[in-house]
Formats: structure tokens, sequence, C-alpha cells
């Protein structure tokens, strides 16, 4: 049976750029996540992403090895959640990222498009989370089911879901 | 250009460390450390274990001394050569001789590379290379004597000179018929040269890695390094360093050195400033 609309979400981290490409990766969990997530959606995909975070799309679906044939619409979103989980994190420790971070991330894979649609834009700034296209993706998912929670970690102090939604 | 070492392939991006292991009792920077056969193959281990690619393995010390014959030079080197192969299969063997003879035992006994400090002091060595498709380590004395220190040699353009005797060199091995991918040039610091000189030979030795062949750069702890520092022999690391750093940002591909470790440091992380190799592990600003 053919799916709908498939719809992909991944964050905007740098280290996925093959020209920051590493010995020892850094993020190879993710990277196995967003590749898993990226092969899951069908051979058109239409991004929606920051200019920054279009790149990491862009370099994520040139590294996909395969793609579904079944879909009629694919589309793959760049958001991740806040910078401040940690003193080690970019925007060091913010008391304030683990609830807005909690909260982004249940709206996500539930999924719950009007939570999604009520996300803080103003203090996810503060918090250096990437959540710009979160509008966006709300609209996207109404009506959409949860397929996978591939990925749900801040191993650099800095909030990352892959996750996967049929429509 | 991919370079090949006897049976050992290095694609073009890799640099290698070559270790020295003396079996000499008068060596300049060891002074005999290695000198019994034992403590030298503890040597080869120590430095396999630091991630050496090659071993540089000599039975007679450059600077003048007790002659040291033939017989000699084989009995400190070739049953060693010998039993280091059996050890370390994936270790590269180099013998560092200018005498074709020695150059033969030690190639039946295993050996990969024949480095010729001396310039091709005996013209065979380039035929007992292509006779065992062994490499060749291409070197510039200014023609001097092998053992003999330089005294008042002078050149119009020392590079000019370094570039018309290492590639003749390499020419006449190449029609010995060594294998083009197994031929590499060294400006040979220090070697009939004074310190001006190889001051100038390391400034401008990208001019030899221009010409595509391999280079492989002698630094380690040598007089024009403690002369420009005012350093004695066992203070020269850092002008060693950072003489390796000049040489590496140029593209020198091969690295005989004393202290391997932080030698690999040093080009490692100047190779990858050049672009020519990925950062260990980078994470910093792009989470």
């Amino acid at each position: 049976m053919t799916a709908r609309t498939r719809v992909a979400l991944i964050p905007g981290c740098l280290a996925l750029l093959p020209e920051h490409a590493s010995f020892r990766d850094p993020v190879a969990e993710l990277r196995a996540a967003v590749e898993t997530a990226t092969s899951w959606l069908g051979g058109a995909v239409e991004i929606v992403a920051t200019e920054q975070g279009h790149r990491v799309a862009v370099a994520a679906l040139a590294a996909r090895t395969t793609s579904a044939s079944d879909v009629e619409r694919s589309v793959l979103v760049v958001l991740n959640g806040s910078a401040c989980r940690t003193e080690k994190a970019p925007g060091f420790l913010d008391e304030r990222a683990e609830a807005f971070d909690a909260a982004l991330g249940a709206a996500l894979t539930t999924p719950n498009p009007q939570a999604l649609r009520q996300i803080d834009g103003a203090l996810g700034q503060e918090l250096w989370a990437d959540v710009a296209t979160s509008p966006q993706l709300a609209d996207l998912l109404d009506g959409a089911r949860t397929v996978s929670v591939d990925h749900d970690a801040a191993p650099y102090g800095v909030q990352y879901w892959v996750v996967r939604w049929e429509i | 250009m991919t370079l090949r070492l006897r049976k050992h392939s290095f694609s073009d991006d890799e640099t290698l460390m070559m270790a020295i292991v003396n079996r000499t009792p008068d060596s300049f920077f060891d002074k005999g450390a290695t000198w019994a056969e034992d403590a030298a193959f503890e040597r080869v281990r120590l430095v396999a274990d630091q991630g050496a690619e090659i071993v540089d393995i000599g039975g007679i010390k450059a600077a003048p001394g007790l002659e040291v014959g033939v017989a000699e030079e084989k009995a400190r080197v070739v049953d060693f050569v010998a039993r280091v192969r059996a050890e370390f299969p994936g270790l590269v063997i180099s013998v560092d001789t200018w005498r074709a003879e020695v150059g033969a035992a030690v190639c039946e006994a295993g050996a990969d590379v024949l480095n010729d400090a001396w310039g091709g002091a005996d013209p065979e060595l380039v035929d007992v290379a292509a006779q065992y498709d062994a490499a060749i380590v291409c070197t510039h004395t200014g023609g001097v004597t092998p053992r003999t220190r330089p005294y008042r040699i002078e050149y119009d353009d020392v590079m000019r000179a370094v570039l018309d005797d290492t590639l003749g060199y390499a020419q006449r091995a190449l029609d010995a018929g060594v294998a083009r991918e197994s031929i590499v040039i060294d400006p040979a610091h220090d070697f009939g040269k004074n310190t001006f000189h190889s001051l100038e030979v390391t400034r401008r030795l990208d001019e030899m890695v221009a010409t595509g062949w391999p280079v492989l750069v002698s630094l380690s702890n040598k007089d024009f390094v403690g002369e420009t520092l005012d350093r004695p022999v066992g203070e020269r690391l850092l002008g060693t360093l950072a003489a390796t750093s000049v040489c590496a940002l140029a593209g020198a591909r091969i690295y005989r050195v004393h202290q391997v470790e932080e030698t690999r440091q040093t080009v490692d992380m100047v190779w990858t400033i050049a672009g020519r190799r990925r950062p260990a592990r980078a994470i910093r600003g792009i989470q």
C-alpha cells in the first residue's frame, strides 16, 4: 500500500556535513539514525529548514544509499532542541533547558501538533534551540502517527531527535 | 605519488615514520644504547608499538671513526634484519647502507628499502634494489666520500645541487630497473652541507616535493638543529620538531626519526592544518 506522506526529522548538527568528517565519527549513532530516517523517505524530498539546516538536510540526503519507492510525498524537517543542557554545552548550562526539551520532545514523539504550535520560540532562542521550523512541522503532523523515534539524546549538551511520522 | 616499499604500499595522503635503529656502538644520539642485539630488538619492538611504519637499521655510524668493513657491517645487520622480518611481517625494514654487497645480503634477509645516505657512492646499489624489487632512497651529499664531514663546501644554489643530484640518482635507479613507485629522494640534511645549507634546504623543501618524487627527510637531532639553537645532542627535540613542521607543511612523506611519537604528532598536526588529513575527532562548535 502506498503511503501518502512521510515526514522525517533530523537535527541541524554540522558534524553531519562531509567537510567536517573526522577519523573517528563523534556523532556516529546520530549519523546512523539519520541515514535510517532519510532512507525511509522517497526519492524526491521536500526540505523544511533554515538556511544552515538546509545544508545539513542536503548532505544527509546525499549520504543515503537507498530511498523508498512507494511514497506520494516525502518531507525532511530540520529542527533540534536546546544547546544548554550541560556546563560543557555550547550555550552553557541553563536550568530551563531540560524542561523545554522535555516539552518539545513530547510534542514531537506523540506527536502533538497543537503542543508543537505552543512552543515558546523566544525561550527557544535563549536556549540556542533550532525551532524555527516548528510551525511548519506542526502543520505537517496534523493527523500523523509516529512510526519511529530513531534517536533521542543530548551527547554534547545539544538535544537531538530523529523521528519518523506517516500521514 | 603512491609509494611502494617492496611488499608494502602506501597511499598518497599517508606520512610514514622511519624509526632509527642503530646496531652501532658509537652513533651520535644513542651512543651505543642499542649496540647489543637484544637491545636493538627491544628498540624495534618499542617503535613498532609507537606506530612507526618503518625501521631503519644501520650498522655504521655516519660520522668518521673506526673503519667498519663489509664483513663486519653484514655481521651487524643481516641476521638482525632476518629476525625483525620474522617477528614483524607488517613492518617495513630499511637498511642504512651505501654498499651493494651489504644491500644484497639484507634484501635476501627480508629488507624492503635500501637507504643510501651517501648519495650513490657505490654505483651497483641501484642494481641490487632492482634485483630484489626493493625501494631505494636517493640522497644528496655533494659527492663527498662516505663517513666524511663537510669542509668548506660551497654551492651556487644548494637546492639546485640537491635537485640535480637526487633526480639524477632517481633516474639511474629507474634506468637500472627499480620501480618508479619505489624511489624516494632525500636532501640529506648535514651531509655535504653546513648549517646554512641545511636551513636553506629545509626552507625550500617544497621544490623537492614539486618534482613528484616522494621526499624523505632526516632531521632528527642533527647538528644544524644544534648549531641553530646552540643546543647539545639530547636537547634538540624542539628544534627538530620545528624543522619537521616546515618539512611537513611542504609535503615530505617520510620522516627518519629518533622520537617516533613526538614526530608523529607534529606531522599529523601540520598535515591536518595543510588539509591533507582529517582531525582525529572534531566536534567543537559543530554539535
